[in-house]
């Protein structure tokens, strides 16, 4: 499994709202993903794809 | 009181500091506490950590110690990783909270700008007449009760009685006697087929309840009873010696028994007069300020989180959240409304995981579900779920033990 701190921003937001709107398999993503917006979801992603 | 805490974070914006970097003193070396330090550290704070002992047991993951299925080694952490990066760690007991310094076991004092508290629970076995902790193990903190009650499961003859409770809301790991109560039926059905097991809860409906109730008809049928309140699951007295545990409704004889004790708030948080009536630290829900003393932020098991439940992903999420509000209100900022985020995977066999999650924010004055949010894992999910949520279990195990502990 690709770590996500390597993968693109716009990629982890992708995932993250498909999993939001049901679209990917259900893990805990899916649950956890409804809890944001879309707008709060691509500053998740910026954040954990930023380099540190 | 709530009106009060509306107030606090406006009102205790930035002391007027001089050039040096703010003081920052975390007490309490768990999940939330070193979580917290590090956080503080990373922010560019002079952080000290102050934790009586030498190194950290994990609770998450204790039940399969107490099953045979782990070794203690695999809950120790420590705070070499902390010491590396720069944080200042004093083993040792924090004595009292004075005003802006905390007074340590020896006589020395750390002055701080802002104090975060991660002080985790304190057991009241007293609240239950006749228990003795040794006779009755609670195993409710990962040491030496864990593995007590472990040799006594392995001492026990095939045939005896496990006679485990559940107390009353609110207390640490939700799910947790459900779990501990799958694993020692894992254990007896293995190693002592002919014996039982009942959980005597103080509740009529629990975490999970139905992915447990799924898991137990198919996994431990006859072997593991649950007794819920209205049944007669409240322990109103033991007799320790004898092993027997009494009910409003009967009394069991068991070989083993374990009581979870209700519990409060660590004893520290109690000292310094950050608890209400309820034994629970109440906090206001953006910055973790204490509503009782300002300038003291809790975290962790010991508050009053609302709809967030006592466990290690909240304090560490608790932790970040409450670092970044410290930071904010150093620089005479107001800490920004937070979501968090919490998960808690339980086992009921090896290989068989079962997941609650949660996303929440501030309402009302604590922290309130954002709805549509969260659930538990699908009933009658197959065997390769259980199987996927399982490892899930162990890569959350290695990465929140990684990110507290560096």
């Amino acid at each position: 499994m690709p770590a996500l701190a390597s993968q693109p921003a716009g990629a982890i937001a992708e995932a993250m709202l498909a999993y939001k709107a049901g679209e990917r398999s259900p893990t805990v993503m899916d649950r956890i993903a409804r809890g944001f917006t879309e707008a709060e979801i691509r500053a998740i992603a910026a954040w954990v794809a930023a380099p540190r | 009181m709530r009106r009060r805490a509306l107030l606090g974070t406006a009102l205790l914006a930035a002391p007027a500091l001089a050039q040096a970097a703010p003081r920052v003193v975390v007490i309490g070396g768990g999940f939330g506490g070193a979580t917290a330090a590090r956080a503080l550290h990373r922010l560019g704070f002079a952080v000290t950590l102050v934790e009586r002992n030498a190194t950290y047991l994990s609770c998450p993951f204790s039940n399969a110690v107490i099953a045979g299925l782990r070794e203690m080694e695999a809950q120790r952490f420590g705070y070499e990783g902390l010491r590396r990066e720069g944080i200042a760690v004093e083993q040792q007991e924090a004595r009292a909270i004075e005003d802006r310094r905390v007074v340590l076991a020896d006589g020395g004092a750390l002055p701080f700008d802002r104090l975060v508290m991660a002080p985790g629970i304190s057991l009241r076995p007293d609240a239950i007449p006749g228990l003795d902790t040794e006779a009755m193990p609670h195993a409710w903190r990962a040491g030496p009760q864990t593995l007590l009650l472990r040799r006594q499961l392995e001492a026990m003859e095939d045939g005896g009685l496990v006679v485990l409770s559940a107390p009353a809301n609110p207390y640490r790991c939700p799910p947790g006697p459900y779990e501990r109560a799958s694993l020692i039926a894992h254990y007896l059905k293995a190693r002592k087929p002919r014996s039982k097991l009942i959980l005597l809860d103080e509740k009529d409906a629990f975490s999970k309840q139905k992915l447990f109730e799924e898991a137990w008809a198919a996994l431990y049928p006859g072997l593991l009873e649950w007794v819920p309140l209205s049944s007669g699951g409240k322990v109103v007295e033991v007799d320790a010696a004898a092993r027997v545990v009494r009910t409003e409704f009967g009394e069991h004889q068991a070989a083993v028994a374990s009581i979870i004790p209700p519990q409060a708030a660590g004893r520290i948080a109690q000292a310094a007069g950050l608890t209400d009536r309820s034994g629970w630290c109440p906090v206001d829900p953006v910055s973790f300020e204490s509503r009782q003393r300002p300038g003291i932020h809790l975290i962790g098991d010991a508050i009053i989180a609302g709809a967030m439940p006592k466990s290690a992903f909240a304090a560490n999420a608790q932790a970040r959240v409450c670092a970044e509000a410290v930071a904010a209100l150093l620089r005479g900022e107001a800490p920004a409304p937070p979501k968090l985020i919490n998960t808690c995977y339980s086992l009921v066999e090896p290989g068989y995981g079962i997941s609650i999650a949660g996303v929440y924010r501030p309402a009302n004055g604590l922290l309130a579900d954002v709805p549509g949010a969260g659930g538990v894992s699908p009933l009658g999910a197959p065997a390769a779920t259980r199987a996927a949520e399982a490892g899930y279990a162990e890569d959350w195990f290695r990465t929140i033990t990684a990110d507290a502990f560096g």
